[in-house]
């Protein structure tokens, strides 16, 4: 005990490092855990969406019943808690959410035989599988009907592939040759395809389900209005796991339903890649040229200096200025005039005069020029003088001392600068808004017909689909899910985009790093 | 000819001429696609100009007056600020003031900042001084990758998930602004009384990674302790009391809300920038403070930051260009209604939101479609500057770096 107190007479120096140094440690921590939080809500609520979790079915201390899933809870203001439901059944109750006070609840319990069913209108049914009436033959009750029904829905799935692909591979050509001109033989065809269209149709008609949701309404429902038919409490684990993949892939390739609140995103992930690819293409090249002529050919005066600093800062202006240029100078200037020399028939509606994947793109890839020339110029920057001074004693030009010793040394950089440009636009979303991007686009921008990319079609971007469906849907709380999973999606894509341009720089460095030693 | 191609003296010389061709043309390339980047200033300042000398018979007249300062508008009994492009039917004609506009944009910059600038500098200080070099190698990369996160992400979280959230939970998130704080530095202080063993085994190198379960431990106490203290302070009903007490008006998309959603997507930037700027400082300036009995954190204070302040002060800069111009956060999260108070828990609407709207909307050469030019071309300037000052002053700090190493 002495001892420590003459130790501590003697020497004055501080225990510890101050409060300052924990709240500087803390703060590092705290963006740790939000970033950890962030990324754990996405991938939760992102992927739970697509669990067929199970389905509860209430009795209220009133008498009535209620079957769903319980979305959240909240406090009540005069105490207690209320739940909400998501107890769907739009065309039965007129609503699909349903707050019940937790105080009303009498009994809780999980029935094996309810059944969500996935409806083309309406939304999904929660309830019970009454009887199955088949198109011929008897009517089945129970465990029979849902057999008989399950069968029904895998012809009924065989069918509608069927009639898209006739219409696909078959039946738009057809038109367009048509529309191209008049053609006997196509003509033929296309009267036979249709006809061939309306037989599978046919036969897709017939069969009913009577089904009784939780309240003990009754419903009668052609089966050809079913999509997909499942009783979540009843699967096992397995199922459940194979019900699960097959949403994240039906997700994943399958194309919006019910103003973007339900279905996939296929055509927001294609616009994305699509417009990403163009616009790479387009910033590529530029970019490297760019860097090449201010860190080889110019002279490196104050001039080049302070077109240096300049580029560097135009990767700080703000996104939404470059999507104004774009509409100002690409659709407005550029798009107005070539309707005015080359689709002088179809105006007033334009056609390049509005905004379109062409100028998305052309757009994004000046909005990410400048990360392309800093990348590709630290690159060259890092090549060793004594390379360049080596090859031109050797005797070679300018041009094949570039192309022979400084590009390939400088293609990673170059490589990193292009994957940070497509990690960059592949979450930009306010330029896009100005200049092309649609909340629903009719036609993929790529397709049979001439000249197959139509770089004039407007197109769907995840970012933009994120956006459009929290903000303008109808109903926010249906449509969460699906923003969680698109959020998901495009954090996923820029994670793994960003962390190869990482992985590209420390190869790079460590590369040119043993290079400078030696 | 075949003899007269493979004479030397052709082949060099076409080899030269294509060397000259070549060097042409790349100059050629690269001025003009530098040219192309530059031209986006240019453009904006050719459209803006018309709005000031040829007002259209039927567009309201625009001077630097009715631009910026209160307006008397028929309807309205005082003169006031309003950003108001398309009124319902029946009504008189557009009100164009930017001041509103340019109050949100500051607003929304200046609440994110406060809020990232004490974290990011923070994180910095930590990671340049007192990490350990491992731990410092992996998370300098996870913080970077903070900065890709899409603003329409980080957005759509603050506006459906974080807005209702803090309504809810307006006590628990005044509570954990003083108890965080508080009880880091009391975890410092029981860190010290710790015994030599303990205290090796959770070294104040990796304090960034342990500290984390102390922060969900604080969390915790402050679910538990907010609802009494808001019983106890304010009769149970915070958000009642703020707008009963204080006259304030609660938005659920409030301009704090955006601070925090910004300030989230800035603080990468700023922290990578001035982790890179006090890192940079020649290590043997702090080793000589260490030295002479100086603390780490003294080190950090009186040696490094001051030698390191000018490209601290350049992170802050880019971090605020960033914030000024970002669209996406301030779309979702802000509630857009074009207010001129300085209410934290009021909504506004930003230069950039407003373009990202109003734009596609207005006809191209009206007085509408200008005035947002304008706005872009304001971003754009003030951007610019910013961004060249932080440049200047960082170069600057480079050529002071290279001082201080030699004259060692």
């Amino acid at each position: 005990m002495r001892a420590a107190w003459r130790r501590a007479g003697r020497a004055r120096l501080p225990r510890g490092e101050g409060p300052w140094a924990w709240l500087a440690a803390a703060s590092i921590s705290l963006s740790l855990l939000l970033l950890a939080l962030l990324l754990a809500l996405l991938a939760t609520r992102g992927l739970g969406h697509f669990w067929p979790g199970d389905v509860t079915q209430l009795t209220l201390t009133d008498g009535r019943a209620i079957a769903g899933r319980a979305v959240k809870q909240a406090p009540l203001p005069e105490g207690g808690m209320e739940r909400l439901y998501r107890t769907d059944n739009r065309d039965l109750d007129g609503d699909i959410w349903s707050w019940v006070p937790v105080a009303d609840i009498e009994a809780e319990d999980r029935p094996r035989d309810l059944v969500v069913l996935e409806r083309r209108r309406w939304g999904r049914f929660v309830g019970r599988l009454v009887a199955w009436l088949p198109a011929a033959g008897e009517r089945r009750e129970g465990e029979a009907a849902w057999q008989g029904l399950q069968a029904r829905l895998a012809t009924l799935e065989r069918r509608r592939e069927a009639i898209t692909r006739l219409r696909d591979t078959t039946l738009l050509p057809l038109a367009r040759r048509l529309e191209a001109g008049s053609d006997p033989q196509a003509a033929r065809a296309l009267t036979e395809a249709r006809a061939r269209i309306r037989v599978l149709r046919e036969a897709m008609e017939g069969g009913t389900l009577v089904l009784e949701s939780a309240e003990g309404r009754r419903l009668r429902l052609p089966a050809e209005e079913v999509l997909r038919a499942r009783r979540p409490n009843a699967m096992g684990i397995g199922a459940k796991l194979a019900a699960w993949g097959d949403g994240v892939w039906r997700f994943l390739s399958e194309g919006p339903r019910a103003g973007n609140v339900e279905g996939g995103v296929w055509p927001a992930i294609f616009g994305t890649v699509l417009m990403v690819m163009l616009m790479s293409l387009a910033v590529t090249p530029f970019g490297v040229l760019a860097a090449v002529y201010l860190n080889e050919v110019a002279h490196q005066g104050r001039l080049t200096r302070l077109v240096r600093i300049g580029v560097r800062n135009l990767a700080g202006v703000p996104s939404i200025v470059y999507g104004v240029f774009g509409l100002g100078v690409f659709v407005y200037g550029l798009g107005g005039s070539i309707d005015r020399w080359f689709f002088e028939a179809s105006l007033p509606s334009p056609t390049f005069g509005t905004g379109g994947l062409l100028w998305a793109s052309l757009t994004l890839a000046l909005l990410t020029l400048p990360v392309v020339i800093v990348a590709t110029e630290e690159g060259l920057a890092r090549i060793p003088e004594r390379q360049r001074e080596g090859a031109l004693a050797l005797g070679a030009t300018r041009l094949e001392m570039l192309t022979r010793v400084v590009l390939p040394m400088a293609t990673p950089a170059m490589l990193t600068g292009m994957i940070l440009a497509v990690a960059r636009a592949a979450g930009e979303v306010a330029p896009l808004m100005l200049v092309g991007v649609a909340k629903l686009a009719p036609q993929v921008p790529v397709d049979g017909e001439f000249p197959f990319l139509h770089l004039e079609r407007k197109f769907m971007h995840l970012g933009y689909h994120l956006f459009d469906t929290a903000f303008h849907s109808s109903d926010v709380q249906a449509a969460l899910p699906v923003v969680y999973a698109t959020a998901l999606l495009l954090v996923l894509v820029i994670l793994v985009l960003n962390l190869t341009a990482i992985f590209l720089r420390h190869h790079l460095r460590s590369r040119h790093g043993g290079l400078s030693r030696c | 000819m075949p003899e007269a191609s493979s004479s030397p003296l052709l082949r060099r010389r076409l080899r030269h001429g294509r060397d000259r061709l070549a060097t042409a043309l790349i100059t050629a390339g690269g001025i003009g696609v530098i040219a192309a980047v530059m031209a986006i200033g240019v453009f904006l300042a050719v459209e803006v100009l018309p709005l000031f000398w040829s007002a259209g018979a039927d567009e309201p007249a625009v001077d630097i007056a009715s631009l910026w300062g209160p307006q008397d508008y028929p309807g309205l009994a005082e003169p006031a600020y309003r950003w108001q492009p398309t009124l319902p039917e029946g009504d008189p004609g557009p009100r164009f003031n930017l001041a509103p506009l340019a109050w949100g944009t500051l607003e929304a910059a200046a609440w994110s900042l406060v809020i990232a600038v004490p974290l990011a500098l923070g994180a910095a200080a930590h990671s340049a001084l007192f990490m350990s070099r491992r731990l410092r190698g992996y998370l300098k990369p996870a913080l970077e990758l903070m900065e890709a996160l899409p603003g329409v992400v980080v957005g759509f979280l603050a506006g459906l998930v974080l807005a209702p959230w803090l309504e809810r939970h307006l006590g628990l998130g005044l509570t954990l602004l003083w108890l965080m704080p508080l009880g880091v530095v009391l975890g410092g202080a029981l860190w010290s009384r710790l015994p030599g063993t303990a205290r090796r085994r959770l070294p104040m190198g990796w304090a960034a990674l342990w500290l984390v379960p102390w922060l969900i431990l604080l969390w915790a106490l402050a679910g538990w302790l907010a609802p009494l203290l808001e019983a106890w302070w304010f009769g149970g009903d915070l958000r009642g009391w703020v707008t009963a007490t204080l006259g304030l008006d609660y938005a659920s998309r409030n301009a704090i809300i955006i601070g925090m959603a910004m300030g989230f997507a800035v603080m990468p930037t700023i922290y990578a920038l001035a982790e890179d700027a006090l890192s940079g400082v020649p290590g043997r300036l702090a080793e000589g403070a260490l030295a002479l009995g100086a603390t780490r954190w003294q080190a950090l204070w009186r040696v490094v930051l001051p030698a390191a302040a000018p490209g601290v002060f350049s992170a802050v800069m880019i971090g605020a260009g960033r914030a000024v111009g970002e669209t996406m956060i301030v779309l979702i999260a802000s509630g857009n209604t074009a207010l001129f108070n300085a209410n934290p828990l009021d909504g506004l609407r930003s230069m950039a939101a407003s373009i990202a709207i109003e734009l596609p909307e207005a006809a191209p050469g009206g007085s509408h479609y200008r005035l947002l030019l304008l706005a872009a071309l304001l971003l754009f300037l003030f951007t610019f500057l910013v961004n060249t000052l932080a440049e200047v002053v960082r170069a600057r700090l480079r050529r002071r770096y290279r001082r201080l190493g030699d004259s060692a």
